[in-house]
């Protein structure tokens, strides 16, 4: 595997990815509509804020988030609904000012299940949100790119990865170059002893 | 559509040649972040605040504040070894300084989630500066809260009782009782707005992460950011996680407030039992809340001078406004309430009011009518919102009418029942005092430990919406999430 570029990560160890810097939101939406015109599918963009447009430049499908927050709000209905209606009406029927202890008392039991609901709903999102984005994870092999490690929050970073069907260095690195990449890195992994 | 923008190109012409043009600076928004900061100036100077050394004043601070908790929870622990004796609340009056307190500050938690979520749906961008410090005042204020309920009942060890835990005495809580409404309610709103705070700043722990310098600072960041990288995939599951969080919590602000205010509106008692109750506690909770995102962001920007670009006066100016706004809704609930009271013709009711403006008991009702009713009006005028140490004074004042108001409410209503022999009195007791100066305490520390170890400001929903930070195509719409 000879080539010309930077090496990040350990030598000896496989290729994982090239990875790209880019300066502007601009040139990055352009990069990566250009990389899925060209057929790749094993490229990822980080960028410290999200830029309107990449997601649908990648044809990412919509969040599936919103449809799990659904089935977790629905099943908190039936959760918190049977808690409160299983005791009330069969394991102890508890009287009090003479208030009926069966589904005409219903009302009764919407504040219990409206606040259930929104808590067990707004935690399928949180839980949701960070299993779908890959997390937690406690090391990633971008790690391996110095610049990458400390200016992920700085600026917008593109890699392609070795495992991609089109990836090959010379294609991958004359593409970015015309494209305006800066920094443009081969990124190994890292050896296991490295720690 | 064409006629449409041929109209405004011909209407633009005549106004270029009829030197018209209109001046568009005049209704422009004001810009969200002071001198054209870009980017990279807003990472550097809310990180800076946390990366710096820890200065000298924030030691000081704390160790008062955390000498105030240390006494609170001294006072608890007396409390639950003794009984609930060493307070001064006892028959009719069960309730006084431990529900006012819960209510005081449950309620200056709803502020921070009207602000940050409600105002996010309704693409109020200003908020987002204030947005994290707000919602960390929530689930501070929520805590301080959540220290009554449990040790109030007495018996705290008995505290499960209140859960759905099959047990073998065969037991089960009455699902009908506002009380365990109340529960729930809590419970699920410390969840709901912890989860909110801490997801929506595992971006900026992530940059916090990527430009820590020590090994330890790297781990912990690195831990607590579960390994957020921005990928593309990620902001698009956060973003939806984003506006779901802001809806469930816009609602349950509501409920929670509704639910608390039910405890007092769903008995009989005179003085309690209203209709407007819900409306009025929620808005009285907005104008607390408000006022607590005043007293703690004006001395901030204060402390911290680059904050000034990005917490910026017209930013204080529209919370000043809010806290007028519901300030009035407050006025416009006791002059009602008052009104209901007379109209109403009941007795009991007339009696309830005529007490807490006559009996013993006045000054707490005048304190707070005076305050509540004057101060928030001072608002009107912009050199009082402008005058930032003096709309400070202001704020801290508005909050202890609050304060007032909550006790009126709890105590006054509950020292005078339908006859007379279950008349009463309520006498504070040190133990009441130092636990309520104790809540005030855990606020405090842990709005310093805040300060001094997260981003208090929102870096990645700002930078989104800062000027030229979206694509080109996009100009117009301004970015946000």
């Amino acid at each position: 595997m000879s080539h010309q570029l930077p090496i990040s990560g350990c030598k000896n160890e496989p290729l994982y990815a090239i990875g790209a810097r880019f300066e502007t939101p601009d040139a990055i939406l352009a990069a990566a509509t250009r990389l899925k015109k060209e057929g790749f599918t094993c490229f990822e963009s980080y960028t410290p804020y999200p830029v309107h447009g990449l997601a649908e430049a990648m044809r990412l499908p919509k969040s599936i988030l919103s449809l799990l927050v659904l089935g977790g709000g629905v099943s908190a209905v039936l959760i918190a609904l049977s808690m409160e209606l299983i005791p009330t009406m069969f394991i102890y029927p508890l009287m009090v000012d003479g208030k009926p202890t069966n589904l005409s008392a219903l009302p009764e039991f919407v504040p219990i299940t409206v606040a259930l609901t929104l808590m067990i709903a707004a935690v399928t999102a949180v839980a949701g949100m960070i299993l779908l984005g890959g997390m937690p994870r406690l090391n990633n092999p971008m790690f391996a790119w110095d610049l990458f490690q400390r200016g992920a929050s700085r600026s917008f970073f593109l890699s392609i990865e070795a495992r991609d069907v089109k990836f090959s260095i010379a294609s991958v690195t004359k593409l970015l170059e015309e494209l305006g990449a800066e920094d443009v890195t081969a990124i190994h992994q890292e050896s296991e002893n490295e720690g | 559509m064409s006629t449409l923008s041929t109209t405004a190109e011909q209407i633009a012409s005549q106004a270029q040649e009829s030197h018209l043009e209109p001046d568009l600076s005049a209704i422009a928004r004001p810009p969200q972040v002071l001198n054209d900061r870009g980017p990279l100036w807003v990472t550097d100077a809310v990180c800076s605040i946390v990366e710096g050394k820890t200065p000298l004043w924030w030691y000081i601070a704390i160790s008062i504040s955390g000498a105030f908790a240390a006494v609170g929870g001294a006072c608890i622990l007396y409390m639950i070894v003794t009984g609930v004796g060493v307070w001064g609340s006892n028959s009719p009056c069960f309730w006084a300084w431990d529900i006012t307190n819960f209510i005081f500050w449950v309620s200056m938690a709803h502020a921070g989630s009207l602000i940050s979520a409600m105002l996010f749906l309704t693409r109020q961008k200003w908020s987002i500066s204030i947005s994290r410090a707000a919602e960390a005042m929530t689930v501070f204020a929520i805590v301080c809260a959540g220290v009554y309920p449990a040790i109030h009942i007495g018996r705290v060890w008995f505290v499960w009782f209140l859960f759905p835990v099959p047990n073998n005495y065969g037991m089960w809580p009455n699902f009908s009782s506002p009380l365990l409404w109340d529960v729930f309610a809590v419970t699920s709103y410390l969840t709901v707005s912890s989860l909110f705070w801490f997801a929506g700043m595992i971006p900026d722990l992530a940059v916090l992460r990527d430009r820590a310098t020590t090994k330890v600072r790297k781990f912990a960041y690195g831990i607590v950011s579960l390994g957020w990288l921005g990928t593309a995939r990620q902001w698009r599951h956060f973003e939806m996680m984003y506006v779901l969080l802001a809806g469930i919590t816009s609602v349950l602000v509501v409920t929670v407030t509704t639910i608390v205010a039910s405890d007092c509106a769903t008995s009989v008692v005179p003085g309690w039992h209203a209709t407007i109750f819900p409306f009025y506690f929620m808005v009285g909770a907005v104008y607390s809340g408000s006022a607590t995102v005043l007293i703690l962001m004006i001395p901030l920007r204060q402390i911290y001078p680059q904050l000034k670009d990005l917490v910026t006066p017209s930013h204080l100016d529209k919370v000043a406004k809010l806290l007028l706004l519901t300030g009035s809704c407050v006025g416009y609930v006791y002059v009602f309430e008052l009104f209901n009271a007379w109209y109403s013709a009941n007795p009991f009711e007339r009696g309830a009011f005529w007490e807490r403006f006559t009996g013993g008991y006045s000054w707490y009702a005048i304190t707070c009518l005076s305050i509540n009713l004057t101060l928030p009006q001072l608002f009107w005028f912009k050199k009082v919102r402008s005058c930032l140490p003096l709309a400070f004074v202001l704020a801290i004042g508005c909050n202890i009418g609050m304060w007032f108001e909550r006790f009126m409410i709890v105590t006054t209503s509950l020292i005078r029942d339908f006859v007379p022999s279950s008349w009463g009195n309520f006498h504070a007791t040190p133990v009441d005092i130092l636990t309520a100066t104790g809540t005030v305490g855990i606020f405090i520390t842990l709005f310093l430990l805040f300060i001094r170890f997260v981003p208090i400001v929102n870096m990645s929903e700002l930078k989104a919406a800062l000027p030229g930070s979206q694509p080109h195509h996009d100009t117009t719409e301004g970015g946000g999430r």
